[in-house]
């Protein structure tokens, strides 16, 4: 299934960074909502700065618009404020994008858990993101550091507990 | 007898005068009763002509722009008051204000999208839709006459030459217009207003962009998600 741009992504203006205040909070809203789900649709876990300027999101060929890379970091903050990204170097040249927050992922890895009637089992991290069993749910390919997160908030919620094994972690589910 | 000049002449001249003035008064005065009588007649066909055709004022907009024309040639306003003839006779104000009604209804309901501004063409695809099934044709020509209207009640309401076509406002709005090719405004304002959203990549000058004319937007539906995401 393709991508579905929104209107937005057609509109000249849209790619540059509105004077008018009550103009750039809706357009900033617009543009977290755009990198979000393009994000999701293309699993896409982490960005890269420099690539990011170049990537079909925040440069449209057809229109010969793109933003800036001011406007570009702008969008980004604004992602970070909301919780849906994280810096991974003091530079900002890297960061994660959440997507979807780590308390949604566990609460969808716990559901298919219990449809399952496997509550109480034992998971390898692996077998969870990439396991035959998992194929076709939407946590299948979520990367570690994700997952790992999903896990923890999981955890907090006493749903279930993050176990070191020999070669490397797992979980239980309660 | 001859002809001649003298206080005779002069004389008889004069009562021939004022007798050519006395008939030019009555044949005046006779003009004048026999338009009175030609204007009862024509009054008095022109109502007969107003009920027979009464159904098909309301129907058909081609005959209410010839029946316009028409009244125009005469020097008559069929909508210049709520009163009389015209309107008792013909309904042809109610039909104006209905539709100066369902316009401002439209207007006021795509406000939050458009900033207040919508295209003639817009404006009359929802005016048809809003109608349904019962639709008696509407053109944009009746259009443009019930919002004539609507600006003489000073209900804020105005239209803007556009291209070959106009822009309806219905928010009161201060706007400088170039005539040339787009509408060119004031900067500041239309900014500040939320109405435009500037675009500082075209080729050459910056320019200045209204979501209400963008055509993507305009042919096809908008939730009412996205119209949120248009203007503040």
């Amino acid at each position: 299934m393709s991508f579905e741009w929104p209107w937005q992504y057609n509109f000249p203006p849209f790619f540059t960074l509105q004077p008018n205040v009550d103009t750039r909070q809706k357009q900033l809203a617009a543009w977290c909502s755009l990198a979000l789900s393009y994000c999701r649709h293309h699993k896409l876990y982490t960005l890269d700065v420099m690539e990011a300027q170049e990537s079909p999101v925040f440069n449209n060929k057809k229109i010969e618009r793109k933003l800036s890379m001011e406007a570009i970091q702008v969008v980004f903050e604004e992602l970070r404020k909301k919780g849906n990204l994280e810096w991974l170097d003091k530079n900002k040249s890297r960061c994660l994008v959440m997507w979807r927050r780590p308390e949604e992922w566990g609460k969808l890895i716990y559901q298919w858990v219990s449809k399952n009637g496997m509550v109480n089992s034992v998971f390898t991290l692996y077998e969870l993101s990439n396991g035959d069993d998992t194929e076709g749910e939407e946590f299948h390919g979520l990367e570690e550091w994700m997952l790992l997160r999903s896990l923890q908030a999981l955890q907090t919620e006493g749903k279930g507990e993050i176990i070191t094994m020999d070669d490397g972690k797992g979980v239980k589910f309660f | 007898m001859r002809r001649g000049v003298g206080a005779g002449a002069i004389a008889k001249k004069k009562l021939a005068e004022a007798k050519y003035k006395e008939r030019g008064n009555v044949l005046a005065e006779d003009q004048i009763v026999q338009m009175s009588k030609q204007l009862e007649t024509f009054k008095s066909n022109l109502e007969e002509f107003a009920s027979k055709h009464k159904q098909e004022i309301r129907k058909s907009s081609q005959f209410r722009v010839q029946f316009q024309e028409m009244c125009a040639t005469i020097g008559v306003d069929p909508l210049a008051s709520g009163k009389g003839f015209w309107s008792e006779m013909l309904g042809v104000g109610d039909f104006y204000y209905e539709l100066g009604v369902q316009i401002i209804e439209v207007c006021l309901a795509l406000k939050h999208r458009n900033g207040g501004l919508i295209t003639l063409d817009e404006l009359h695809q929802r005016v048809l839709k809003g109608r349904g099934k019962y639709a008696q044709d509407v053109s944009q020509d009746d259009l443009v006459r019930a919002i004539k209207k609507l600006k003489v009640m000073g209900s804020g309401f105005g239209m803007i030459p556009v291209g070959g076509s106009y822009l309806v406002q219905s928010v009161p709005a201060e706007l400088n217009m170039d005539h040339t090719v787009v509408l060119q405004l004031a900067e500041d304002h239309l900014l500040k207003e939320g109405l435009a959203w500037l675009d500082s990549q075209a080729p050459g000058e910056a320019q200045y962009w209204l979501p209400a004319l963008f055509s993507e937007l305009t042919h096809r539906d908008v939730t009412p998600e996205e119209a949120n995401q248009m203007t503040p």
